[in-house]
């Protein structure tokens, strides 16, 4: 699960148009939040509140050995005001959806497109309908807000007296500077700072990062090219606006590579550090099934790892990673799985689940049709009849998702997570096949209430 | 007297590295280790060596059967070599992510990738300069303090000796580490070590196991003499003379007794705390000994060579009551043969009553009983404050009916040690199990025809004190060396000569000496405060005194 002021940032990203995608950083994230999804320990209770639609609250409150918490305030000068900050209402997979679609490039090289493309298109990924009917509703903001703003975030932990703070200002359209800092007394010099500089020209991106620990300096780069990035003038349409004219070339997989890099250099410590990487990923008018494939290398240390993440349905996303060092002859292999599911959480104590929205007979005599057909056709005609139905009814589809993942040293993680009246809840475990004598070496309890 | 220190029959114990390794290896582990190792740390190898330390006994504390308190300058430059195997991250990258919240982190994708490495690293050529503070008490097993960091140089070789960077490094850290681990857990080693071989009991758990093998060390000193056994005169003993050396009548005989006999001493005399029973006619003594609960059922056997040794000494026939809490609950004082029956009978029991009565264990007043009348058993008891495990609140009770019965004892404990002079010990109630108990000695007796161990082994007397003093002062007078050195030093040689009108002046040398030396040393912290932190090799002023 997300935690609520990372969807405020993320909500704020959107709402400046910013891409955060397009960084080498996030090259294989998607596999990465499938596979490493953090399970929580022990109990965790959120209350957050976005008051005003320029200021977001959220206190924490946990036990794992002890009783800790936190407070964090958030500020941004862009009104955040059709964002869903309410528990009952906030779109569950904005929080806890690992699949991430690629965005459209260049939002910033055509001010003319609305920025809050981007949100719902990462806030609700799952249809490509969407966020057509929510855009109309939606107000742009002005290109002058978006240039100056920024966004300041602080959080306090309690009783380890650790402070973490956040300014995020965005200079021009194409450039961001983010700075991070930590104030802990066990740190060496009481704390690290961690500035980023962020260059987005769509077709490429490059960040460059200075820290204060060890003076480490890095600079990453990503370069994007096939799709949408070479045919120049005709980006193919979005989401719903699929014609019959193009669906014909659609049909071979239609995705975008990127390639880029990475170098650090620790001034003070003298080390450093590279990497080299590549990924595929379909972009959202691909009509197949969304995947993304990426391939990290890095030729100091002889590692290469191979990610392959896909959703395979709508309600069903599946991932895979190998590792292997040409050096030391390691090798590692993960999978994760992320499965929804319409069912209400706990249904014998809440009721039961609510007949699905789709009338059973038309699907039954659909289906018969449907199964000497082909792929193509089943797609159109079921996106045919969903077409009415549409966002509220896809907002309530999923009430909960179940994660899972399963590593070669037999160690199972699960994840249940859903909504429950108006919270949103987490439960995992982590299981360790090779302990059956005890076999659950973690488990946690995550509750969140906003509003 | 004479100390003998032996240093080889430490590796004739072959479960003794085994152990050591176990020790070693918990202590490097149980540290929170630097992120660089991502692995446990095995000793995989270890081995003391054969050449020696070099002892040098600077002050004698505190000196009894089983108890010896004194301060040495050790100095080795041995073969001993330890070898450890572990598993170090190669990434710098990745080392310095871990330590580093994640609010801040720069997030790399592949850089801060894992590649561990596996690494051997061997030390050897150790070099050690220290000044040790031995502290040895039977009942709560061997401390030793090192007044100052005891490692002066050694070599590190290691998987990668090839590239300068990390040789340095791992050299650097290793000898980091290496004080810290002198200074903070080596002294926790040998305690826990100590503990397992004086007195398991106070370890919570194998004391069965440990027990077993334990005991056939501890019957006759004379069946496993020391490598290097030296008479009263220093020189080598043949060992093919040794089974001609019998226990009775000559006292050169005690020189013989190696450290690692220390056990089999420690039992003979609970009574007063010295080498050699006093003859004191026609008395009685009741030792509770601290070896009660090690050996549960089994004392009498174990207790049976100090008896026989210091009655064939004096030649006085005199009685002592060894009692455990299984006897004396069951109240059995038939002739000593059935007693020894009974004992293998009741063993189930008195071991459930031992391991009971040790759950009220408190500190015990060890009763000696010299006396002629019966009835005078509580009044002429004297105290020692020795604290032993086995005073347990069972065994104190039972004391007074052990006393009523004591008419019976003396004669039936006379012809004990006419049944020991053939040197028949007797090991346990079966006398099938007899070789079983002897085959440990007899491996070591042929270990004994060893010629090189034999060479090696330097046994470092008080005889051979002259000449390393000698070299002592002389390294004393490069350094500077307080005023008073020299003569505390001659005087102090021609000590135990001199009578005793020599010990009111050595009480005002050495309160004259104690005061210099506390001055001194309070200068030295208030001028220069440092000095206390980053002291390297020169031993503390204390030291170089004497």
């Amino acid at each position: 699960m997300r935690e609520f002021m990372h969807y405020i940032t993320n909500a704020f990203y959107g709402a400046t148009g910013w891409n955060d995608d397009n960084t080498y950083k996030e090259l294989n994230t998607t596999a990465r939040e499938l596979i490493d999804f953090p399970l929580p320990r022990g109990l965790r209770l959120t209350l957050s509140s976005l008051a005003t639609p320029h200021f977001a609250t959220s206190y924490q409150l946990g036990s794992v050995d002890i009783v800790d918490g936190s407070i964090s305030y958030l500020y941004t000068s862009v009104p955040l005001k059709n964002i869903a900050a309410k528990s009952e209402t906030i779109p569950l997979p904005a929080l806890l959806q690992s699949f991430r679609r690629l965005h459209d490039l260049g939002s910033r090289a055509q001010p003319c497109r609305l920025p809050t493309d981007t949100v719902q298109a990462s806030v609700i990924p799952l249809t490509p309908t969407t966020h057509e009917s929510q855009t109309a509703a939606l107000p742009t903001p002005t290109e002058t807000s978006k240039v100056g703003s920024s966004l300041l975030y602080g959080r306090l932990y309690l009783p380890q007296s650790l402070l973490e703070g956040l300014i995020i200002k965005r200079v021009s359209p194409a450039l961001q500077v983010q700075l991070s800092a930590v104030s802990d007394q066990s740190l060496r010099n009481g704390g690290t700072m961690l500035g980023l500089v962020q260059y987005d020209k769509g077709k490429y991106g490059i960040e460059g990062l200075a820290s204060t620990d060890g003076g480490l300096l890095g600079v990453r780069g990503l370069y994007n090219f096939g799709g949408d990035t070479s045919s120049s003038a005709i980006a193919p349409p979005l989401g719903g606006a699929t014609s019959d004219t193009t669906g014909g070339e659609r049909e071979r997989i239609y995705g975008r590579f990127s390639a880029g890099g990475e170098l650090y250099y620790g001034t003070l410590n003298k080390s450093g550090g590279m990497s080299l990487g590549g990924r595929f990923s379909t972009l959202p008018a691909h009509k197949g099934s969304p995947l993304t494939a990426a391939l990290t290398i890095n030729p100091l240390m002889g590692n290469i790892s191979a990610t392959y993440a896909v959703l395979a349905k709508d309600y069903c996303s599946l991932a895979t990673r190998m590792e292997f060092n040409v050096y030391s002859y390691e090798s590692e292999w993960s999978v994760g799985m992320e499965l929804w599911s319409n069912r209400r959480p706990a249904g014998f104590l809440l009721g039961a689940a609510p007949p699905p929205p789709r009338p059973r007979e038309r699907s039954f005599e659909e289906k018969l049709a449907w199964i000497p057909v082909g792929g193509s056709d089943t797609d159109k005609v079921t996106r045919d009849f969903a077409q009415p139905g549409l966002s509220e009814a896809k907002e309530d589809k999923y009430l909960g998702v179940l994660k899972a993942r399963l590593d070669q040293r037999l160690r199972i993680g699960l994840l249940w997570e859903g909504r429950a009246k108006s919270l949103i809840f987490s439960l995992g475990t982590g299981i360790d096949l090779h302990k059956l004598g005890e076999p659950f070496r973690s488990l946690g309890l995550e509750v969140q209430y906003s509003s | 007297m004479a100390f003998n220190f032996n240093w080889s029959p430490l590796t004739a114990d072959e479960r003794f590295y085994e152990r050591a390794r176990d020790l070693l290896t918990t202590a490097l582990n149980k540290s929170p280790k630097p992120p660089i190792i991502v692995d446990d740390i095995l000793v995989t190898e270890f081995n003391l060596g054969s050449v020696p330390p070099d002892l040098e006994i600077l002050e004698i504390g505190d000196l009894a059967e089983d108890r010896f308190r004194g301060i040495f300058k050790m100095c080795y430059s041995g073969d001993a070599f330890l070898t450890l195997k572990t598993r170090v991250q190669a990434n710098p990258l990745n080392t310095y992510l871990s330590a580093k919240p994640s609010f801040t982190s720069p997030q790399p994708l592949a850089a801060a990738s894992s590649l561990t490495i596996p690494l051997q690293i061997t030390l050897s050529e150790i070099k050690l300069s220290a000044f040790i503070i031995l502290v040895f008490s039977k009942q709560k097993g061997l401390t030793i303090v090192f007044r100052n960091d005891p490692l002066e140089s050694l070599k590190v070789s290691s998987t990668f000796d090839s590239i300068q960077f990390v040789r340095d490094y791992l050299q650097r850290t290793i000898e980091g580490k290496l004080r810290d681990l002198f200074m903070d857990e080596l002294p926790a080693i040998i305690h826990r070590l100590s503990l397992q071989l004086w007195c398991p009991d106070q370890l919570p758990k194998e004391g069965d196991e440990l027990k077993d093998d334990s005991e056939p060390a501890a019957v006759n000193p004379l069946a496993t003499p020391p490598l290097d056994a030296v008479d009263a005169k220093g020189h080598l003993v043949d060992p093919t003379e040794m089974p001609s050396l019998s226990l009775d009548g000559n006292p050169e005989i005690q020189s013989l007794f190696s450290q690692r006999n220390l056990k089999g001493f420690a039992g003979l005399s609970k009574i007063t705390s010295s080498l050699f029973a006093p003859s004191l006619k026609d008395s009685l003594f009741r030792a509770w000994a601290g070896q009660s609960d090690r050996v549960d059922g089994n004392s009498p056997p174990l207790s049976t060579p100090s008896l026989q040794r210091s009655a064939s000494y004096n030649g006085t026939p005199h009685t002592y009551t060894f009692s455990d809490s299984g006897t004396q609950d069951n109240g059995h004082f038939p002739s000593r043969p059935s007693l020894v029956s009974l004992n293998s009978a009741t063993t189930g029991l008195s071991l459930g009553s031992g391991r009971h009565s040790k759950t009220g264990r408190k500190k015990k007043t060890r009763v000696l009983n010299l006396r002629k009348k019966k009835d005078s058993a509580s009044t002429s008891a004297t105290t020692s404050t020795a604290t032993s495990e086995a005073g347990d609140t069972a065994s104190e009770t039972v004391s007074t009916p052990g006393a009523m019965s004591e008419p019976i004892i003396p004669h039936l404990i006379v012809e004990e040690p006419e049944e020991e002079l053939t040197n028949k010990v007797r090991f346990s109630t079966s006398p099938r199990e007899q070789p079983a108990a002897r085959s440990p000695v007899s491996e070591e007796a042929i270990k004994r025809e060893d010629p090189p161990a034999v060479k090696r082994d330097v046994p470092i007397t008080l005889q051979e004190q002259q000449p390393q003093s000698a070299r002592a002062t002389e390294k004393a007078k490069a350094e500077p060396t307080p005023l008073s050195a020299d003569p505390s030093r001659q005087w102090k040689r021609s000590g135990p000569q001199s009578d005793t009108s020599s010990v009111i002046l050595e009480q005002a040398l050495i309160m004259k000496m104690a005061g210099e030396i506390a001055r001194r040393v309070y200068d030295e912290k208030a001028r220069n405060p440092s000095f206390w932190e980053d002291r390297e090799d020169s031993p503390p002023p204390a030291y170089e005194a004497s």
